[in-house]
């Protein structure tokens, strides 16, 4: 064994080398000098790293979580109370409903455009594309040009609950990556990046609450549209002078929920 | 695979207490490393674990529980601060730096190894945040990072060797 290759094994893993490693090292004296200023470091490294410690009050503040998150569970834990309350509830229920139609009455009337939650979602799905920035630069300067295959492709799919109903549009499209994507944790979805005219393009699925119209969305960077589509919503990006339109057609056919 | 905690309970509730118990101060360890200051180090903590506690239900495996918190993190990070990171001064370094240390050279020692580790790019840092503060294994580390095993391999090899070099050169400069 050479000694880079004696590194590279030792350093991609220095607290538990293998025999072949060690049986190296007590063979040859610079080796085994290598092994023990590594382990010396790697050892400050450790120490360093762990010397940090979480403030005072943290835990107790992540252990209240769940009762910001979800205040109304605190009420189903006292059924008395509930009950207590049902004749109150039924009187608070049925205006509600009124509030509700008369808001979205109103929201019908004068208000065309997404919701804030709508907008907060499309700049979350914007956000989540610089995660693979790195990625989506070498398509669009040319230095990435693969072409998945469509097992790798469909796999990608499926994992997001959805499926290629007509794989026959995408001849002609080259894939550049697909993979199940982490937009929002709690939903599944899809991260497909085709190569565009003006660059890569990226198209993700997810199956969360399809939004309540088509809407643009924006950055610095990037544009798109998130489109709702059956069970979820697809949201199309690119480079800001790319032309989404032909790709938003193709893949609102191509692509079908499993439900 | 390493051997990831197993959280505990059989209400959502008790799981997500068992969650917070055994790995918060991880988390927070990553966080830290990862954005380099105190307060974001927090903020991304309690994010994470919000999303965690919406998600729970949908956790299948609870030994990989680690991972899929790690991976929370690094995403929220991304997501908040890593194009939108404001300026920020390294006053965090120093206290972690001298915490523990009463001995001059051996706090100087450790501050070094602070920048060192700092001023590695986040593709060489972040595969060895996961090995050493998350303890997870070559192939784990790059199921998080979405990297092929050899990929991630090469990364710690480089990560180490820059480290390395680099504590070495510092602490000759101060020699001189």
């Amino acid at each position: 064994m050479d000694e880079l290759e004696f590194r590279k094994r030792l350093y991609a893993n220095p607290n538990t080398p293998d025999q072949e490693l060690l049986d190296a090292a007590q063979n040859n004296p610079d080796y085994q000098k290598i092994l023990d200023e590594t382990q010396e470091l790697e050892a400050d490294v450790n120490q360093l790293l762990s010397s940090v410690t979480a403030p005072q009050g943290l835990r107790d503040q992540l252990l209240n979580i769940p009762t910001q998150a979800e205040p109304e569970a605190a009420t189903t834990v006292f059924p008395n109370r509930a009950a207590a309350n049902s004749s109150y509830f039924q009187y608070y229920a049925i205006a509600a409903i009124l509030l509700l139609a008369v808001g979205v009455t109103f929201s019908l009337m004068f208000n065309s455009g997404p919701s804030s939650a709508e907008i907060a979602f499309g700049n979350e799905v914007i956000q989540h594309l610089y995660v693979d920035e790195v990625e989506i630069n070498a398509i669009t300067a040319g230095t990435d040009s693969s072409i998945l295959a469509m097992p790798v492709i469909n796999q990608a799919m499926a994992d997001s609950g959805t499926r290629l109903v007509n794989v026959d549009f995408l001849q002609g499209i080259p894939v550049r990556m697909a993979k199940p994507c982490p937009v929002l944790p709690a939903y599944q979805s899809a991260h497909l990046v085709i190569q565009g005219s003006q660059g890569a393009v990226s198209i993700i699925v997810v199956n969360n609450s399809p939004v309540s119209l088509e809407y643009t969305i924006r950055d610095d960077r990037f544009e798109g549209v998130v489109v709702p589509m059956g069970e979820g919503n697809m949201i199309l990006l690119g480079e800001s002078d790319e032309n989404l339109d032909q790709y938003k057609d193709l893949f609102s056919e191509g692509v079908d929920w499993v439900i | 695979m390493s051997n990831g905690p197993v959280i505990h309970g059989s209400t959502k509730q008790q799981r997500y207490e068992s969650l917070v118990a055994t790995l918060y101060q991880d988390v927070y360890r990553y966080a830290f490393w990862l954005c380099k200051n105190k307060p974001m180090a927090e903020d991304l903590v309690q994010e994470t674990f919000l999303r965690a506690w919406r998600s729970l239900d949908s956790l299948q495996n609870d030994k990989a529980v680690k991972a899929w918190l790690f991976t929370i993190l690094r995403r929220e990070n991304a997501r908040q601060y890593e194009r939108y990171r404001p300026e920020l001064v390294d006053i965090e370094g120093q206290s972690v730096a001298e915490s523990g240390e009463n001995e001059p050279d051996a706090r100087m020692d450790r501050e070094l190894l602070h920048n060192a580790i700092n001023r590695l790019d986040s593709d060489y840092r972040e595969p060895l945040l996961l090995q050493v503060i998350g303890g997870f294994s070559g192939k784990e580390i790059a199921e998080i990072l979405n990297l092929n095993n050899n990929t991630v391999m090469t990364r710690l090899f480089r990560a180490r060797s820059i480290l390395k070099q680099e504590f070495e050169l510092d602490a000759d400069e101060l020699e001189d």
